[in-house]
């Protein structure tokens, strides 16, 4: 198991080395810079100051130079100066992560809230009116656009109900660190991921759905049943715990996505986070932000799916990883 | 909801309408006229510059959107914002050392007083006694120094060392090149008291001066270098304007409380918030009282017209668009503009391409005329400079039919275009920015409008580009770009030279002509200090400028600002005496529809 976990660590070296070639050169692909057009509201500049700034910013080098020079301040954990935002990276990002990081997470707590009882609900009553309406709702679900449907939830709970706050992430009259303070706070995140959460259960609803009803078929649970081991139980001991081992898989990759961020969510909800930033910083050519954003997902993507692997072997005594 | 596939539908319906006023000009125009009264049509000259309200002011907070898709970058200081939003934080609490007038020339009612000696090269600036930083600490000369140190600093991240008035000061360029470590023509009379001098003198100084002083106390122990990043311009940012900052949210909103300390007296409102409010739900949070003011989207006022617990005041803003011809190329190495590509040097070509756009359909159709026909390159929010007389090119595709048959460009082959004066195919590729939601409509309506006179244009690469793409075309002089649609803020500095100067880069066309270099001249030389000698000048240029038609002015734009009820004082007339100070609130609760 160490071992397994050794060498796929070993195996992200190369990998994460090719993702930051290939991110570079497509960022510097891109038409423009940061510098680009930026002026058009700005009739004050001359080309001069422009050359100059971009010599400042080194954009003027060979790309092999930028890319060394990029590197080897990666290397040394330092991710480069935002242009448009005129501060590190690093500071900039560790704001917006934790916002980021605080709405993904409600997120994901509540879809699983919402479709694991679902899901169990729907498998277990096969075909009831239950079960119908369950699917139902995860296919409407999951044809319905996010941006649409957070600005329904923010017009119908936010506007016309008054029950939540419209937008932001707390209340700036309070004082931090008070009761009120984090109250807020939760209410601010919860209209949010509560639109978020509604309309990404179909996976695991699904998923759920169909595993129970393979398994509730299957020898050991007909066994339990002749048994005359009480219809509860058979659920409660057998059938869920089997049922549960893809979810329990996908939570690997789910972690991955808790970064990333939503660019609908963000902006309906006027709420800082990383998914605006990336759309942001790609739309204004902030390389440095691009370039960190990319390497730092895709060093989550492998995280995410080691441990997937390693969840997995954890709960399913079949699996076994030498 | 309702509302956005409602506007949804607006836009298509109107541009079916527009289009069928452009294909119909083939029999005239009076079609045309038909469909114009059928759109429902605004006028910015209808709306007030100044809020009504005639209630008597409590102490209250007012709630101040700020209209964005993303948060706001949180660059606090004037030396170094970029952002937009970042500058509508900053009106709050600092401000220049100077009151402006109607031309938006400074004034000595303002926290300094200014002088200009007599060769118009040097000004004297006094700061008055009472002006106090937010620490307390009184606002000096030498503050205003350091913010010249800073920016002419080569170290200085931001973009403010581009302006003409920076450079040009005495002593400047030796300071920037690191041959000096202070600039000569920046001098330090006594604690209170400056002076600077320019190599040229230039009426521009009167709205182009850089008055915003950097509290040199505050700051000075930051490296140049970073300053913009360091928290005492991101966190914990001070001035001297009327409200300090309590707190900041960072992208996402600041907190601010009077300063009892204002020089110019107590404000009237207890304190100010600022927060970001998505475009999508502005008009929902106006109509809830959550925010009271916000520069309100043009493109959704239709649907917000009549809303009860708001109103609306409106300018002209300090903005055109325009179509521009590529005539040339950029030199970087003589700095200078080269007008040798010979497909539009025709005139005639230029101008009949300007008789056939339909701007007033456009402006009525697309943006329910609150966008409307441009006629010269100084649009009317400045005044004493708009050429009210001109004409501009109004739509007269027969006039352009007669123009381009005249230049030679006939349809020889009879296929309905027309080919150029060797008889050869003549194509125009026409390039035009996506983003907003009507940009393919306009795009189409104005090839569809060329098509209706003959002239084959189409859009480069097949399809419209992304702002990006866009600047790095027009900027490289890409030769795929004949015409180019785009627009310019014009900031408050009357003087088009640095858009349409021989030695400037943002000359997009690259058109030069000598009477252009004169006029241009003329009209920043030190007898142009002159307003009625500097109106003569530009109203010159303008002319010369519709004659040529190196660019097409096409629309000029309307700024709108949503302010609820409650709130008093509230202008956007330049000329206007009325600042943040004054502006209150007339209950303690915003009205609510």
């Amino acid at each position: 198991m160490v071992k397994f976990i050794l060498r796929r660590i070993v195996m992200m070296i190369p990998q994460l080395f090719i993702l930051s070639v290939l991110i570079f050169l497509l960022a510097k692909a891109m038409p423009g810079d940061a510098l680009t057009g930026q002026l058009a509201n700005n009739p004050k500049m001359d080309a001069q100051t422009l050359a100059e700034m971009r010599e400042k910013l080194g954009l003027n080098d060979p790309l092999y130079v930028q890319y060394t020079r990029w590197i080897k301040n990666l290397l040394h954990g330092d991710l480069g100066m935002s242009y448009v935002h005129q501060q590190p990276v690093t500071d900039l990002l560790a704001g917006r992560m934790w916002n980021t990081i605080l709405l993904s997470v409600c997120i994901l707590v509540l879809t699983y809230a919402i479709a694991v009882p679902l899901g169990v609900i729907s498998g277990r009553w096969q075909d009831s009116w239950a079960d119908k309406l369950i699917v139902g709702y995860s296919y409407v679900s999951f044809a319905t656009p996010l941006f649409i449907f957070a600005l329904i939830m923010l017009f119908l709970f936010g506007f016309k109900l008054g029950w939540f706050p419209t937008g932001g992430s707390v209340d700036i009259q309070l004082e931090e660190g008070t009761w009120e303070y984090y109250i807020s706070k939760f209410n601010h995140l919860l209209l949010p991921s509560l639109s978020g959460a509604l309309i990404s259960t179909v996976g695991i609803i699904q998923y759920l759905r169909s595993e129970i009803i393979d398994t509730k078929v299957k020898d050991f649970v007909r066994t339990a049943r002749a048994k005359g081991v009480p219809e509860a139980k058979i659920y409660s001991r057998h059938i869920l715990r089997n049922s549960f081992l893809p979810i329990a898989a996908f939570l690997g990759y789910e972690i991955t996505g808790l970064i990333g961020g939503s660019v609908f969510l963000e902006s309906i909800f006027s709420y800082p986070g990383i998914g605006q930033l990336f759309l942001q910083s790609i739309m204004q050519r902030d390389y440095s932000v691009v370039t960190a954003l990319v390497m730092i997902s895709g060093l989550a993507t492998l995280v995410g799916t080691l441990l997937s692997d390693i969840i997995l072997s954890a709960v399913d005594p079949r699996i076994r990883i030498e | 909801m309702k509302k956005r596939y409602w506007k949804f539908f607006s836009v298509l319906a109107g541009l079916s309408l527009v289009l069928s006023a452009c294909t119909s000009s083939t029999s005239s125009n009076d079609k045309g006229k038909k469909t114009e009264q059928t759109a429902p049509k605004e006028d910015i000259g209808n709306f007030p510059m100044t809020v009504k309200n005639d209630g008597k002011i409590v102490d209250g907070v007012l709630t101040y959107g700020l209209v964005s898709d993303t948060p706001f970058e949180g660059t606090l200081n004037y030396a170094f914002y970029t952002g937009q939003p970042d500058a509508e934080i900053l009106q709050f609490f600092d401000e220049s050392l100077f009151r402006t007038n109607g031309d938006y020339e400074i004034t000595n009612d303002g926290a300094a007083t200014y002088e200009l000696s007599a060769d118009k090269k040097t000004m004297t600036i006094k700061i008055k006694d009472n002006v106090k930083w937010h620490d307390g600490e009184p606002v000096k000369a030498e503050d205003l120094e350091y913010a010249y140190l800073v920016i002419g600093n080569k170290d200085y991240t931001g973009v403010r060392y581009g302006d003409a008035l920076m450079q040009d000061i005495v002593g400047m360029d030796e300071y920037h090149s690191g041959k000096a470590s202070t600039i000569s023509g920046i001098k330090v009379i006594d604690e209170k008291t400056l002076t600077i001098t320019w190599k040229h003198a230039n009426p521009s100084v009167l709205t182009g001066i850089w008055a915003y002083p950097l509290p040199k106390h505050y700051l000075k122990d930051i490296p140049i270098k970073q300053l913009a990043q360091s928290d005492k311009i991101r966190k914990n940012p001070i001035g001297f304007g009327p409200f300090k900052v309590k707190k900041i949210v960072p992208g996402e909103s600041v907190e601010m409380v009077r300063n009892d300390d204002y020089y110019g007296g107590k404000p009237n409102l207890k304190g100010v918030i600022v927060k970001v409010v998505s475009p999508k739900v502005v008009l929902q949070s106006l109509k809830k009282g959550e925010i009271d003011l916000a520069e309100f989207p043009t493109d959704q006022y239709v649907g917000a017209k009549g809303t009860k617990n708001i109103q609306f005041v409106g300018k002209i803003d300090l903005a055109y668009n325009y179509i521009g011809f590529k005539l040339g190329h950029w030199d970087a190495k003589k700095q200078e503009n080269v007008m040798d590509n010979p497909k539009f040097q025709n005139k005639k070509l230029r101008q009949a391409m300007a008789y056939a756009i339909d701007n007033k359909s456009v402006g009525d159709k697309l943006y329910h005329g609150l966008r409307f026909p441009a006629t010269t390159l100084i649009p009317p929010s400045f005044p004493g400079y708009h050429d009210k007389e001109a004409k501009g090119y109004s739509y007269d595709p027969e006039k352009a039919k007669k123009l381009l048959d005249e230049a030679g460009y006939k349809d020889k082959d009879g296929d309905g275009l027309r080919e150029d004066p060797n008889g050869k195919k003549f194509t125009i590729h026409f390039l035009s920015m996506s983003g907003s939601d009507v940009a393919e409509p306009l795009a189409k309506f104005y090839m569809q409008c060329w098509k209706d006179v003959g002239l084959d244009v189409q859009l480069v690469d097949g399809r419209l580009a992304e702002f990006n793409s866009f600047y790095d075309m027009v900027e490289k002089d890409d030769p795929k770009v004949d015409v180019f649609a785009a627009a310019w803020g014009t900031g408050t500095d009357v003087d088009p030279y640095g858009l349409y100067g021989r030695n400037v880069m943002f000359n997009y066309s690259r058109w030069v002509n000598e009477k252009n270099d004169e006029l241009l001249e003329k009209g920043h030389s030190e007898q142009a200090f002159d307003k009625e000698y500097r109106k003569k000048v530009y109203n010159e240029w303008q002319a010369l400028m519709n004659e040529e038609v190196p660019v097409i002015p096409t629309l000029y734009r309307s700024a709108l600002y949503a302010v609820n009820n409650r709130v008093k004082n509230f202008t956007v007339d330049p000329s206007s005496k009325l600042t943040w100070k004054d502006v209150g609130v007339t209950a303690e609760k915003p009205e609510v529809e």
